[in-house]
């Protein structure tokens, strides 16, 4: 099995576009891992966390992070929102690698995420932070 | 419309507890099927030892009470930023926190910062962090 991408990807490195539109089931399956008798009333209209997770997971598995071998934690999430966005509605993340570094054998990596809606107007920000440790890197 | 938010004022948090159903219906939603969060018998040769859930389950909480404290703003121009600091066993309970730290009105448009984060029943911080939220 060829090594991770994260092994080798440099800064700048391009992630995606990924088609992070959420459907109905998604949202509700969010709800159902998320919600209780406080949860505000989305109506017809998503968390924007929702979206983040789905863009997440994508740029984890093109990292290669899914592999059994390594254990990836993640560190930290930032994450910045202009407008509601729907159920339904088409939103593409698109991604690029500001840091990966390799400390005590463990590769830090950051990447930088930007949400764009069928206009191509950006929605949505976010920026994540992770630790890969395993014996592939 | 003018803000009555002050200084000082705590967030309405909430506690929920993180079952195991729950992270499974996260995986599903956000399609990470890792199987740290879902397989008990891999999850058990981790550094963790069993399964845990999603740190980003952790953080909608976090968001899910800033969107309930802001219904108007949070999702027009809020912004997040933590620090995953300890894991969240399915079978634990966390519980939300907010406090308004300061309110920038400098530009036409007040901004409260807040402090921000989910803790465990220990008093252990799972997720913690500021996040900023227009008021108007």
């Amino acid at each position: 099995m060829p090594p991770p991408l994260i092994s080798s990807a440099e800064i700048g490195h391009e992630f995606g576009p990924y088609d992070v539109t959420i459907p109905n089931a998604r949202a509700e399956s969010y709800a159902e891992a998320v919600g209780g008798d406080e949860s505000p009333a989305y109506g017809d209209s998503l968390a924007p966390m929702m979206v983040v997770a789905a863009a997440l997971t994508e740029l984890i598995e093109e990292l290669g992070l899914f592999s059994g071998s390594l254990q990836t934690v993640h560190a930290g999430q930032e994450v910045n929102w202009s407008r509601p966005i729907k159920i339904g509605e088409k939103v593409n993340a698109t991604g690029r690698l500001s840091a990966n570094s390799v400390r005590r054998g463990n590769h830090f990596a950051t990447v930088n995420v930007s949400y764009t809606d069928e206009n191509g107007m950006e929605v949505g920000t976010s920026s994540t932070t992770i630790i890969v440790t395993g014996e592939d890197l | 419309m003018v803000s009555s938010r002050k200084v000082g004022d705590a967030l309405t948090g909430f506690s929920r507890l993180v079952t195991q159903d729950r992270v499974n219906a996260y995986a599903e939603a956000s399609g990470d099927h890792n199987p740290i969060h879902l397989n008990e018998s891999y999850a058990y040769g981790t550094q963790f030892g069993t399964r845990i859930a999603h740190g980003m389950l952790s953080l909608a909480l976090i968001a899910e009470m800033l969107a309930t404290e802001f219904p108007d703003t949070w999702h027009d121009g809020g912004n997040i930023k933590v620090r995953f600091t300890a894991p969240v066993f399915p079978g634990e309970t966390v519980e939300t926190y907010g406090e308004i730290t300061s309110i920038d009105d400098s530009n036409g448009r007040p901004v409260a910062t807040c402090k921000i984060g989910c803790k465990k029943t220990d008093g252990t911080d799972a997720v913690a962090g500021r996040a900023t939220v227009p008021l108007e």
